[in-house]
């Protein structure tokens, strides 16, 4: 399927020892919303700003070491996805108009906004795909419960990342019984029988979720869910936080100094 | 360790569409018992099982588990007290990692720290699953086996007096199987076993009890109802395969070394 490549070993690089490895799962989770909400943030048309951002970005995946081929491979996925909006944002009125045909128009307006949604995409990407790439999921969830995010919505979270590998693979076993049986013909039926095929999953799904849920009664489960140990950080989270604060600010100012 | 751990009178219970799962159940289990639950598909088995933890609370009758009758008000120590091993470990096994699912259970009792650590160390160690090996895997990647055994240390986790377990050998090869018997029959706890494995029945347990449509038609000694094959196939089972062949290998028929000699 066309999710990432490994079968959900979503965190390759999570085993080297690098600056960016001896933070604390959460830091380094704080950092990453930091920048990528300061990078959203920016209006449009501020090129400086991105560019200081992007040496930002640049600096993190220079010292968490990641394997860039791999980060380079999911990124071209997810863009794939971004790629289809980003389209539209082209077509925006306003400005001179550079080329036209019949009602769509080109324009100046049109061609900034694609360019710095392109440049927040990509950077906010690549720096969650470099967390993703250096972090469990286990101890991302984890750092959400201690930056005290409601604790049932981690839950949730948890069982999403538990049950979808399960659930893709009742899905894989119902398209092999499928094809089995020699599935095919037109366009319509096809579509009617993969719809059906998501409805019997989602009753199962539902039902799985009721005998998880009594299996969680049965150890004691008391409706919220328990909160484990909790990392301490040191003076270098202290540090990576002041400097993405610094960077985040910096990439904001320049704009302020012209 | 209660004398009388599970205590069940005139039990019956209908489910929602009308089916009547159980008619007045009365059956009582001794400490440090063994006992096979068997019965064909539909018979009551696992409805039986879900009231002894307080999933189903009873309709009519009693359920008297330890000291506690199963109400509402009793169900957290009820469920310290009766740990139940569910059929499919991966409706069992919900947490990321295997360390983190097998201190739920403690964790939901209030351990922490040391205590907890110990606790699950303890837990993994006596189905021998390596803590370190196995404490930071995904809990997705597992053999069926390790899942069945990581299921089983979730549940000792919490220190239960009884152990319910529903086809613990389901889905299991043969050396996982065996494996399983030797595990528990090395737990020094009451234990029900609900199982369409005859043999294992035969092995671990001292006494069966038969459900057949929500009723108890035998409750008694396992060797005795295993050999009585028109009992069981009226009630839909069947013998065990080690009764049905009387000799395992060819030399120990009565033309044995002939044949062997034939063969050899």
């Amino acid at each position: 399927m066309l999710l990432h490549v490994g079968a959900f070993h979503l965190d390759i690089d999570s085993k080297q020892l690098t600056p960016w490895h001896s933070l604390t799962p959460q830091t380094r989770l704080l950092c990453t919303l930091l920048i990528v909400f300061a990078i959203a943030l920016t209006p449009n048309g501020r090129w400086l700003t991105w560019v200081i951002y992007g040496l930002g970005v640049l600096g993190v995946i220079g010292v968490s070491r990641v394997t860039l081929p791999v980060l380079l491979k999911r990124i071209v996925v997810e863009f794939a996805f971004v790629g289809v909006v980003l389209l539209g944002t082209l077509f925006r009125g306003g400005g001179e108009t550079i080329w036209s045909w019949g009602s769509l128009k080109v324009t100046t307006v049109g061609l900034v906004v694609l360019g710095s949604v392109t440049l927040k995409a990509l950077l906010s990407l690549l720096m969650l795909n470099v967390l993703t790439l250096t972090t469990s999921i286990p101890a991302l969830l984890n750092a959400l419960v201690i930056l005290r995010v409601p604790p049932l919505l981690v839950a949730i979270l948890a069982s999403m990342y538990r049950y979808i590998n399960v659930l893709l693979k009742e899905f894989n076993a119902m398209r092999t019984a499928a094809k089995s049986r020699n599935f095919g013909g037109s366009p319509r039926w096809q579509r009617q029988v993969i719809g059906n095929m998501f409805g019997s999953l989602f009753i199962r799904t539902y039902e799985r979720g009721e005998r998880v849920y009594q299996a969680m009664q049965a150890r004691g489960y008391q409706g919220v869910p328990v909160v484990t140990s909790v990392p301490s950080g040191g003076w270098r989270d202290i540090v990576s936080l002041t400097l993405t604060a610094i960077v985040a600010l910096l990439g904001q100012a320049i704009y302020l100094l012209q | 360790m209660h004398h009388n751990p599970i205590a069940i009178e005139h039990l019956c219970y209908t489910y929602p569409d009308g089916t009547h799962a159980l008619r007045d159940v009365n059956l009582s289990i001794k400490a440090n018992e063994r006992v096979a639950l068997i019965g064909a598909n539909g018979s009551g088995k696992s409805t039986l099982q879900l009231h002894l933890n307080g999933i189903i609370l009873p309709q009519e009758g009693t359920v008297t588990v330890g000291e506690w009758p199963v109400l509402a008000e009793n169900l957290r120590v009820i469920r310290n007290f009766v740990g139940l091993v569910f059929q499919n470990p991966d409706d069992q096994l919900f947490m990321p990692t295997v360390w983190e699912d097998v201190a739920f259970g403690p964790m939901n009792l209030g351990l922490r720290d040391e205590e907890l650590i110990e606790r699950v160390c303890q837990a993994m160690q006596a189905v021998n699953i390596d803590p370190d090996c196995y404490g930071s895997r995904s809990t997705e990647n597992l053999s069926g086996g390790e899942k069945k055994r990581i299921a089983i240390a979730g549940v000792l986790a919490m220190h239960p007096q009884v152990l319910v377990l529903d086809e613990p050998s389901a889905q299991l090869d043969p050396r996982s199987r065996r494996q399983l018997i030797e595990l528990l029959q090395s737990l020094k706890l009451t234990q029900l076993i609900a199982t369409h494995d005859l043999d294992l029945a035969l092995e671990l347990c001292d006494r069966t009890i038969v459900l057949s449509q929500g009723q108890v038609v035998f409750d008694g000694k396992t060797e005795y109802i295993m050999n009585d094959s028109a009992f069981l196939v009226e009630h839909a089972l069947e013998p065990p395969l080690s009764y049905s062949r009387p000799y395992c290998l060819l030399e120990h028929t009565p033309l044995g070394s002939a044949l062997s000699g034939r063969y050899s």
